[in-house]
């Protein structure tokens, strides 16, 4: 009887400590002070530059699924205004997308354009310098955000959770877009990314976006960026008012 | 109140009681003067404490982090000698050291085009433009720069342009010659307490200053970070051009460190705002409008 | 060269960071000519009412509605230091509204637009506040 209880003891304390342990979690390359290091040069591969929902191939942009995690739909949920503003905005994107001024792209279209970027990691900052057009963010891990002026890449504020680097960035200028198909947001617009390294050559980004100016609910996308371990990896520059003016000029 | 230009009608006069405000105001202007005095006093120079030694980091190397400004002003305007105001370059102090008489040793030609530049181009000035500023001027442009040191790599974040240079440690070559930038590219290495940073793949299309000052894309430059305490580096740069110098020469100047502890550096944006290039006259080389 | 021209004047070297207060006056032109396109020898104030604060990098822009004697109203700009340098001093994008009266003192555009370099702005209540664009110019001969 004691034996019985003994095991049926065994098998129930096994079993539950079996049910809380979770799968094998990647253990990622570690800094001195014990935080993950998210350092390397990352791009993604997706074809979110082009649209973040769901789209066909249309004249230089490829086809892609949504990388909008959340809503299950994977479509932004716009206002009625907003979405208005969005179809008016892809009908004549060719001439109002920012990015045809060269005007820098704002976060999170940033992240997904079809340019490297390059992770620096210290006790107090996250620096993220990326090719195109030099756009460049300083993640503060203390501090105030800026008070009342637009930034084109956003004020970024930065802090661990469990293994994963938290980001809320705000004074977004109203300006960017969030493709190249005109999805657009206020200056109202505060987005959480989370940084997670998953494997050796991949950086899980997360962002959750919160308007509620164009919005009537805060939304999802996530996109895997990839490590660059080619030999003579290294960010050169994309200096895209240079080439215009120098188009124009001809 | 001057009548303006061609007729134009003249803006409303000022009248008295806004100068008298103005006057009110010279106590606060007198206040921020003295303030910005205080905070400008360089290390060891009588004011104030002079500055200890600098730290290192935990593999021994100086420690050159934080934020940073060139202390010579006048080199953003122009890099030589400037004994008198003329075309809008302020008197000012030079920082070529070798050679000795101050003087870029320009070949002939380049001299010539130089003083041309600075007579009748100054709309050209790249910097106007919004294109980046290249090795040298960047490290003088206005409003600072950051330095990292994450490991193996120094990262230098400019607020000028939100430009940046990252100068790895890791002996690598440099791109092939084909790739052309505007900042180059740096590989660093210490020797002592120096940090020495080769420079090549310069595009060219980079002024030295807003003196017409210019350079070629053979240009190549060894630059040496030198900590000299904690507030203070040792910046030189030798520049090397045979298209357009007749001999290497060098420059010199200190950067001292931000006394500001709770300082940030904030996104300096060109291309999505500039507006002046509009207001530039032929005579500097715009377009006839 | 007065007193104050001598502080301002960046001839001293270290005197001016330009994250330094005053020092500003001078970095605002450390990046582009101001002399190319401003005209040190025509110094100006005009008095107006602010149609828009353009808080952009590089310059921000104060356009100010001027009406001369005649009652005809010409759209004034004037350019400031850069907002990063505004920020710092304790400018914000709310700091002039459309409406306010103001009074800037500074320097001609050399093409005669009706655009001008901002020394200082004064609001009606009388507080003069520092829009940095003079660097080796004159200070305020009227």
């Amino acid at each position: 009887m004691k034996l019985a209880c003994f095991l049926s003891g065994v098998l129930i304390v096994s079993g539950l400590a079996l049910a809380q342990v979770p799968a094998a979690k990647y253990n990622p390359p570690r800094m001195a002070n014990g935080k993950p290091n998210l350092q390397g040069i990352w791009e993604a591969r997706s074809a979110a530059w082009g649209d973040v929902e769901a789209h066909s191939a249309s004249e230089g942009i490829r086809a892609g699924e949504s990388i909008i995690v959340d809503p299950a739909d994977g479509k932004i949920p716009y206002l009625p205004a907003a979405l208005a503003q969005r179809d008016e905005n892809f009908k004549n994107r060719a001439k109002l997308d920012p990015l045809k001024k060269c005007w820098m792209p704002g976060v999170p279209r940033i992240t997904y354009m079809p340019y490297p970027f390059q992770i620096f990691q210290t006790t107090d900052f996250m620096v993220i310098l990326y090719e195109y057009v030099h756009a460049s963010r300083t993640v503060h891990m203390s501090g105030d955000h800026l008070d009342g002026i637009d930034i084109w890449m956003g004020d970024s504020r930065g802090k661990w959770d469990g293994d994963t680097f938290v980001v809320e960035v705000t004074n977004n200028d109203p300006h960017t877009w969030l493709d190249a198909s005109g999805n657009h947001h206020s200056r109202d617009m505060k987005v959480v990314e989370r940084y997670t390294r998953t494997a050796p050559n991949v950086l899980m980004y997360e962002a959750t976006i919160t308007d509620p100016k164009t919005y009537s609910k805060p939304w999802t996308m996530r996109v895997p960026l990839y490590l660059h371990d080619e030999k003579n990896a290294q960010l050169y520059e994309y200096e895209c008012n240079v080439y215009r003016e120098e188009a124009l000029s001809k | 109140m001057k009548l303006m230009d061609g007729g134009t009608p003249v803006p409303q006069p000022v009248s008295r009681p806004a100068f008298t405000h103005g006057l009110k105001a010279v106590p606060l202007i007198a206040t921020l003067l003295l303030t910005s005095l205080a905070f400008a006093q360089p290390p060891g120079r009588g004011r104030g404490a002079p500055a200890g030694p600098f730290t290192r980091l935990p593999d021994g190397k100086p420690n050159m982090q934080g934020y940073w400004e060139s202390r010579n002003f006048a080199t953003a305007f122009d890099v030589e000698d400037h004994p008198k105001e003329e075309f809008g370059i302020p008197a000012g102090k030079g920082v070529v050291v070798d050679p000795a008489d101050g003087k870029i040793p320009y070949q002939q030609w380049a001299n010539e085009k130089r003083q041309d530049i600075l007579e009748h181009h100054l709309f050209d000035d790249p910097q106007a433009h919004c294109w980046l500023s290249g090795v040298p001027r960047q490290m003088y442009t206005p409003f600072g720069f950051q330095i990292l040191q994450p490991e193996g790599s120094v990262v230098l974040l400019y607020e000028a342009f939100h430009s940046f240079r990252i100068i790895p440690l890791d002996n690598k070559p440099h791109p092939s010659s084909e790739i052309r930038m505007f900042e180059g590219d740096s590989r660093g290495h210490w020797e002592g307490n120096t940090l020495v940073v080769d420079v090549a793949n310069q595009n060219g299309k980079t002024w030295l200053d807003m003196a017409g000052n210019f350079h070629s894309d053979a240009l190549h430059v060894v630059e040496r970070f030198t900590p000299i305490d904690a507030n203070t580096i040792r910046y030189e740069a030798t520049l090397d051009d045979s298209k357009v110098y007749a001999r290497p020469w060098t420059m010199r100047f200190d950067i001292g460190r931000n006394p500001n502890p709770k300082y940030e550096q904030m996104e300096f944006a060109c291309v999505e705002g500039e507006q002046d290039l509009q207001h530039y006259t032929e005579s500097e080389g715009a377009k006839k409008k | 060269m007065k007193w104050y021209q001598r502080a301002l004047v960046p001839a001293r070297g270290f005197l001016c960071f330009s994250f330094a207060l005053l020092c500003f006056t001078g970095a605002a032109f450390a990046h582009h000519s101001f002399a190319a396109e401003y005209d040190a020898s025509k110094p100006i104030t005009i008095k107006g009412k602010v149609t828009k604060f353009d808080w952009v990098n590089p310059h921000s822009w104060v356009r100010i509605d001027v009406t001369d004697a005649d009652g005809k109203v010409t759209n004034w700009s004037a350019e400031t230091a850069p907002p990063n340098i505004l920020y710092r001093q304790g400018w914000r994008p709310t700091s002039l509204k459309e409406g306010d009266e103001v009074i800037i003192e500074g320097f001609r555009a050399k093409d005669s637009s009706a655009t001008m370099t901002a020394r200082t702005v004064t609001t009606a209540d009388g507080k003069k506040l520092l829009a940095g664009s003079a660097d080796n110019g004159p200070q305020g001969k009227q």
